[in-house]
């Protein structure tokens, strides 16, 4: 779909707290490591819902606090079951005349609030949106996923190009099949998963098709874009990915974090975007897709203007380098594994 | 229940915006917010925003806090100086005890207070961090 | 109006009385002072207690008592303010024997926190304090209080050390003390060396929980000791809201009227009995009376003013800190340790040639604070 969309603000919030991937190798395994070599954990008081007002105030500043009519959060680690996440961030971001909406797709649920939103200022039904993706992954205790399940949130705010936007979003389309590679049922704590038929049937089929459905609507290809985004479930897959799409590690390495972060479910490709903002140029182009199991893939056109920074802003990849370490336990402890 | 949700939902806009009181007449600026000024004994307040910013004053490390708390202890709480001269008690989040010093900058954010069992409502509200 | 006479006092010692209900400890200890007043016609019974409702299940206590001691008639309430429930409820006897309405008024103050595990207990002393604003951000009672010794320490620059003299000298005079909690001294290496429960303060310098209960009985009739003066103030409710947070505001201003109007020179106190439920609670209740110069009262403490034989004995029978300290019951026991330190009864506690005493009960951070001046009648 075309879309006459625009980033006004962007915001990504990772918790200050990582464990390594070899301390988890070390309880579980005996030794090694995962795949990446930490994740970010949400602390005891951490949840989507802090972490979404985290990344939210931060958009909202950059964008000047303009009158947000939807606010929509994309998660899979909601605080309820039934009773949304979206009108108690209203609340505490103090917009109340506004939708809130929680979606929930897996690890594209973020996007999916980004598409929604751009589509409805593309057709002039508000003005102005907050789209968010955030979530506290749990893999279950020595379950391969919990390598890389971390914590994180991202949040956009839309509106119209006005000029003075961040990036305008001018493309979008979507693409999902009934494919079973990760699911929960309501009473669960822990998903489960097919192993490695979340890689070819899931992850590679559902972006790539995305991705060229996304060319064939526009008719541009990877030479066109400066920066290529892809959900990062892993450090390889976001790299295979692009490669077989035909971009090169130029257009693909700026936007990793899993080898740092983990994969940040729904804040994965939004968190990702706003690593990559902070160091685009006017004129830039951004190919971002991303991958929810389920299966689905959600892939943008995005083009850069500019950044008015405040004095205070600090750049994403900077605040990433401060973090500390917890053992294990502490983890098992904050992230409720264990029995009380 | 440990927390009354109906007293919660009451508070919410002091709780995580910081929402306190301004006396139209003498100026005096309070939080949490007041019905009578405190310094002029005025009626005539309006509600204010506090600042998100401020010093630690002081600081303690609590290890045995009530039930509500107890499965989070030590919690660390300061005594806090907003950069209106408003003092506020508060959790510190991601407290660092090295970092603690009267003096730190602080600034507010929202976290989780507590959840009521792993049925009840689950209850957000402001706490200070040390700036980097 | 009539002068106010204490006829006689009782205190049980504080402890865990697994096998006592809050109503057998209230009925064992106002029978003990009814007994010592010569079994007088009692016209009015007032209960000091803080938490019964929330620890117990048990609300109505005067009712409660009354009918317990089968005062079938007798009108009977309780008084709350929290830790200085006990005060109030001798000041709220004391009154009504003043107004010329009753002869003869039972006070009793009571606590039974044991029921409770740490944790409910940390909560109900915490309701001290705001619930909307104070006991929501998870700030106890006691981490209220160690801010403020944070705050204490930092403002007149005075070691940890120096503070741990006020359980010191409590201990030391629990030794002896018939009912008391913890009859054994401790040395500041000790305090020292305890366990930190909200960072500075430690196990041993904060004032234990008990079960406990003190009762006196208030007369027009003239006896052993005389009540000069009983002054309430109050200070904001919430710590964090005081302009002078080291400033105990609720403690000068009854001090003052109690000077005032008993009409006594402070040098001629021959001991009080202060609510150290923490070192800088009395430190700052000392301060706040003039006893001590701001941010001095824990160099008086070490430098030994305030032990038994010099200038001016405090904690006589081992204070909050050692004699125990049953929240709504510790104004009472204060109550009953002056009359006994003014009737000549204190045993080996005694204060010698004792004339002119003063107790100092709190309720929250010096939220409440009552203020008595009792001399013996000679």
């Amino acid at each position: 779909m075309n879309l006459n969309a625009a980033i006004l603000g962007y915001g990504a919030y990772v918790p200050i707290y990582r464990i390594r991937t070899e301390e988890i190798a070390r309880v579980w395994h005996g030794g090694g490591a995962g795949p990446n070599r930490m994740k970010a954990i949400a602390s005891y008081d951490e949840d989507i819902l802090t972490m979404s007002y985290e990344s939210a105030s931060q958009a909202l500043s950059m964008a000047n606090y303009p009158k947000i009519q939807a606010i929509l959060v994309g998660s899979e680690s909601k605080p309820y079951a039934v009773k949304p996440t979206g009108s108690i961030l209203s609340d505490i971001l103090g917009y109340n005349s506004t939708l809130g909406v929680d979606l929930e797709f897996a690890c594209k649920a973020g996007t999916e609030a980004m598409q929604l939103i751009s589509g409805m200022v593309s057709a002039g039904t508000i003005d102005y949106g907050l789209a968010i993706g955030a979530d506290t992954a749990q893999g279950r205790p020595a379950d391969e996923l919990e390598f890389t399940a971390g914590s994180g949130a991202g949040a956009i705010v839309l509106g119209r190009p006005n000029g003075r936007e961040v990036a305008k979003i001018k493309h979008s389309v979507s693409y999902v099949t009934d494919t079973p590679d990760f699911w929960r049922r309501p009473h669960d704590q822990y998903p489960m998963h097919l192993g490695r038929f979340t890689g070819e049937p899931a992850y590679f089929t559902h972006t790539t098709t995305s991705v060229k459905m996304l060319f064939s609507e526009t008719g541009m290809k990877p030479s066109d874009f400066k920066y290529a985004i892809f959900h990062q479930p892993n450090p390889r897959f976001p790299v295979e990915v692009g490669k077989r799409l035909g971009f090169t590690d130029e257009q693909l390495r700026p936007a990793l974090l899993n080898d740092d972060i983990g994969n940040t479910y729904s804040a994965n490709t939004i968190i990702a975007l706003a690593k990559v903002l902070d160091m685009a140029d006017t004129g830039d182009m951004i190919m971002l897709a991303s991958f929810g199991s389920g299966a689905g893939s959600d892939a943008f056109v995005i083009e850069v203007n500019s950044r008015d920074d405040d004095d205070g802003y600090v750049p994403f990849s900077e605040r990433l380098r401060n973090y500390r370490e917890v053992d294990y336990a502490t983890y098992a402890r904050w992230r409720g594994k264990i029995l009380k | 229940m440990n927390v009354i949700p109906i007293a919660y939902w009451r508070n919410r806009k002091v709780y995580t915006r910081m929402i306190g009181t301004k006396c139209k007449d003498c100026g005096a600026e309070f939080f949490p917010p007041v019905r009578v000024c405190k310094k002029c004994g005025s009626r005539n307040l309006e509600e204010k925003e506090m600042p998100k910013n401020g010093s630690l004053l002081a600081y303690t490390k609590l290890s045995e806090p009530a039930q509500e708390f107890k499965e989070y202890a030590p919690i660390y709480l300061g005594l806090i100086r907003l950069d209106n001269g408003v003092n506020v008690i508060s959790m510190i989040a991601d407290a660092d005890e090295e970092k603690l010093k009267a003096g730190a900058r602080v600034q507010a954010t929202v976290r989780k207070w507590t959840e009521d069992g792993k049925g009840g409502l689950v209850y957000y509200g402001y706490k200070f961090r040390v700036l980097q | 109006m009539s002068r106010v006479f204490i006829s006689s006092a009782s205190a049980l010692p504080v402890s865990e009385y697994w096998t006592k209900s809050l109503a057998d400890l209230m009925t064992d200890v106002a029978s003990k002072a009814i007994d010592a007043a010569n079994g007088v016609k009692i016209d009015k019974i007032i209960v000091g207690n803080m938490m019964s409702g929330y620890a117990n299940h048990q609300e109505h206590l005067g009712a409660l008592l009354a009918s317990s001691l089968g005062m079938r008639g007798v009108e009977a309430m309780k008084v709350e303010a929290a830790c200085g429930s006990g005060g109030a409820a001798v000041h709220e006897g004391y009154l009504s024997v003043k107004s010329g309405e009753y002869e003869n008024v039972l006070v009793v103050g009571v606590e039974k926190m044991k029921d409770m595990d740490t944790p409910k207990t940390t909560k109900a002393l915490a309701m001290a304090e705001s619930s909307d604003f104070t006991q929501a951000v998870g700030a106890s009672f006691i981490s209220l209080n160690a801010l403020l010794m944070r705050l204490y320490m930092n403002s007149y620059n005075v070691e940890e050390e120096l503070m741990d003299y006020f359980p010191v000298i409590a201990h030391k005079n629990a030794v002896t003390s018939p009912h008391a909690q913890y009859r054994k001294a401790v040395t500041v290496e000790d305090v020292k060396r305890s366990q930190v429960i909200a960072d500075p303060i430690r196990l041993l310098s904060s004032a234990p929980s008990g079960d406990g209960a003190a009762a006196v009985v208030l007369s027009a009739k003239e006896g052993p000791v005389e009540i000069l003066s009983s002054e309430i103030a109050t200070n904001d409710l919430i710590v964090a809201q005081r302009e002078e947070p080291l400033r105990f505001l609720a403690t000068e201003f009854a001090f003052k009227r109690a000077m005032q109007k008993s009409g006594i020179n402070v040098q001629d106190i021959d001991f009080m009995e202060v609510h150290d439920a923490f070192p800088v609670v009395a430190s700052l209740a000392l301060e706040a009376m003039g006893i001590s110069k701001r941010g001095k009262a824990p160099q008086d403490a070490a430098d030994g003013r305030f032990n038994m034989g010099s200038e001016l004995p405090i904690l006589t029978f081992g204070g909050l800190k050692a004699r125990g300290h049953p929240v709504g019951a510790t104004g009472a026991y204060q109550i009953a340790e002056a009359f006994m330190q003014l009737a000549g009864t204190a045993g080996q506690n005694q204060v010698k040639g004792a004339k002119l005493g003063l107790t100092h009960n709190v309720g929250g951070v010096d939220t409440t604070a009552v203020i008595h001046v009792l001399r013996r009648v000679e």
